[in-house]
């Protein structure tokens, strides 16, 4: 019964309750969309190096699992040593740059014949291979999104770039330019960020891991596997990230407990009187405080609800403006932004609840509105 | 007949900011079963302080209340709220129904309250039927007329059998036709059904209808010259 004088109280005052559900729908939007851009970024750009196709991912001592971060102080001239080690059948040299202009995107500089052997080549959508030097070559999300076609020049790392191929997306990059123009442009001549490398077979390839970290003592030899693995758990790993997810959280988090604080103490002072007739009837300061906490947990309920539709919505939209970004809307982070709702709101709603139980039977009933 | 509450020398004393006001100055009184009590006397005298606090909506200052056998004068505020769920009544000048909810729901929300939830619709549509309410328990106090909200108020108070009702003028915000409505109806339930009852009113007509007076005075009960039996008083209305 408690729970249709919860629904009447709901409906009593529609537009104040559509504004709370609002509230918690944007603080639980808020939570899954951070998290969800977050993590798809990340887990994309881990989706596209598996995509190449290596067995094994070098990179230099210290590098970090976000590649853009990365400087290039591995020389290429490693690769010669590399594929002196058995096991080994391709290797090729990456130069990561992190282009903000117009956009967050990852470059790859490439050496085109070496990373097609690695990579069995791009499946070209229009266009072709570098033909100049200010070349550039980029994947069909990445074309559709800024709607270039061939032949229209874009500028990376302040320089202008004529489009030369489209190529299907899902090989490390969305932006691929010639490795030594790229190299030239940022003063790291002879230089790369990574080496991705093809063994001859799959059973090759924990020797070959064996062999490498032998060779180059301090330089991190991961299996593609391993890498991807690595990367995907490192949001929660990597402390900056950890940090500004629990702080996108946490003000979610505060926005969702003030809005419930809000409506529920303006909903007490308004229903002093029907305290006060709760009190004469009988009820008990539990049964009062459960009314109030059932009816800021159904808003808070509703909110969530709403807070899903609004994140799978705001997920499609995200996807048909900005193609090239993924958004992950997992369960795990579903549940967690349900407790955190339901524990912001349940701190919200408890003071006022808490008053309106502790309220004088007798003045509640002479309060005048 | 049996008491079923008692007041001995009550007392009870508002605090306004440091100044203290007397409101019940030594109210002693017994009600005994089936009795129909008006009570009646100036604005100011004590008469809603006395029905509060025979409700256990208040504490006395000093003084013992005894309902069907429980003394709640100096029970904890649990136990007197858990005395009024059972045993008491109340109906109010200004109805105070529950404005969200439906005729039925105001009732379903005392028998919620009292522990009985949804199990006895038999005796909710019984109460509503007597009351002439059976045709607007889908409606509103919005939607109700003064009288039949009040008729609602009283349904609600007596829905879980309470010992004693206690009514703070009933028909105070009624017109006279409305008035004589929900006297009848509390006048039918004291006899049919033999409910006590205690009403406080300003209307000598309405204080008619019960078959004892009862007068207030500087927070004091008025002591008349004759000291009469319930028996005696059973039949007619006499100032005791």
């Amino acid at each position: 019964m408690s729970q249709s004088i919860v629904l009447a109280n709901i409906f009593h005052r529609p537009m104040r309750s559509l504004a709370t559900i609002l509230a918690v729908g944007l603080e639980v939007a808020l939570i899954l969309t951070i998290v969800g851009l977050t993590q798809g970024i990340v887990m994309d750009s881990a989706k596209r190096i598996e995509g190449i196709g290596a067995d094994i991912i070098l990179r230099p001592p210290g590098a970090s699992f976000l590649m853009a971060t990365s400087a290039a102080p591995m020389p290429i001239k490693i690769s010669e040593a590399l594929y002196a080690v058995k096991g080994v059948r391709y290797v090729t040299p990456v130069l990561t740059e992190l282009n903000s202009q117009g956009g967050l995107d990852l470059i790859y500089g490439i050496d085109l014949p070496s990373f097609n052997e690695v990579s069995s080549g791009f499946i070209f959508r229009s266009g072709s291979e570098f033909q100049d030097p200010m070349d550039v070559i980029i994947d069909d999300i990445y074309a559709h999104s800024r709607k270039l076609k061939i032949g229209d020049h874009v500028t990376f790392l302040n320089h202008s770039f004529k489009v030369c191929g489209i190529v299907e997306h899902g090989k490390g990059s969305r932006i691929y330019l010639p490795i030594q123009t790229m190299q030239n442009l940022m003063g790291v001549v002879g230089r790369a960020s990574l080496m991705y490398i093809k063994c001859h077979s799959k059973q090759d390839v924990p020797e070959v891991t064996k062999k490498l970290k032998e060779l180059l003592p301090g330089y991190t030899v991961l299996r593609t596997e391993e890498f991807v693995s690595q990367m995907s758990s490192a949001i929660n790993d990597m402390a900056a990230l950890r940090y500004f997810i629990n702080l996108v959280t946490f003000i979610a988090a505060l926005v969702g407990f003030f809005v419930i604080f809000l409506a529920m103490y303006t909903t007490i002072t308004e229903r002093t009187r029907e305290i006060g007739i709760l009190k004469s009837l009988g009820a008990s300061k539990g049964y009062v405080l459960a009314v109030f906490m059932k009816e800021a947990l159904s808003l808070c309920l509703l909110g969530f609800l709403f807070g899903i539709l609004l994140s799978f919505g705001g997920e499609l939209l995200i996807r048909k403006i900005f193609p090239s970004l993924q958004i992950v809307l997992g369960l795990e982070w579903i549940f967690k932004a349900a407790v955190i709702a339901v524990v912001s709101a349940s701190l919200g709603a408890f003071y006022p609840a808490i008053r309106a139980a502790a309220q004088d039977p007798i003045d509640a009933l002479a309060y005048e509105v | 007949m049996k008491v079923i509450l008692e007041a001995i020398d009550l007392t009870k004393v508002y605090k306004v900011g440091k100044i203290e006001v007397p409101a019940l100055k030594g109210v002693s009184l017994k009600v005994r079963e089936g009795e129909f009590i008006s009570i009646m006397g100036p604005s100011g005298c004590g008469k809603s302080t006395l029905l509060h606090t025979l409700g256990g909506l208040c504490q006395p200052t000093s003084g013992k209340i005894i309902i069907d056998g429980e003394e709640i004068s100096s029970a904890r505020d649990a136990v007197r709220t858990d005395i009024r769920r059972r045993k008491i009544g109340f109906v109010f000048q200004r109805f105070n129904l529950l404005p969200t909810l439906t005729a039925k729901g105001n009732l379903e929300i005392a028998r919620e309250i009292y522990g009985n939830g949804r199990d006895d619709k038999d005796h909710i549509h019984q109460i509503l039927t007597l009351l002439g309410l059976e045709n607007k328990v889908r409606h509103k106090p919005s939607e109700l007329s003064g009288g039949e909200q009040q008729r609602v108020a009283i349904a609600r108070a007596i829905i879980n059998k309470p010992s004693i009702l206690l009514a703070d003028e009933p028909t105070g915000n009624l017109d006279t036709e409305n008035s004589q409505v929900v006297l009848a109806m509390l006048q039918e339930l004291n006899r049919k059904f033999n409910q006590t009852i205690m009403m406080i009113t300003h209307n000598p007509e309405a204080a008619a209808v019960a078959n004892r007076l009862i007068e207030m005075r500087d927070g004091k009960i008025v002591p008349h010259e004759h000291d009469v039996s319930w028996d005696a008083a059973k039949e007619d209305k006499i100032y005791i």
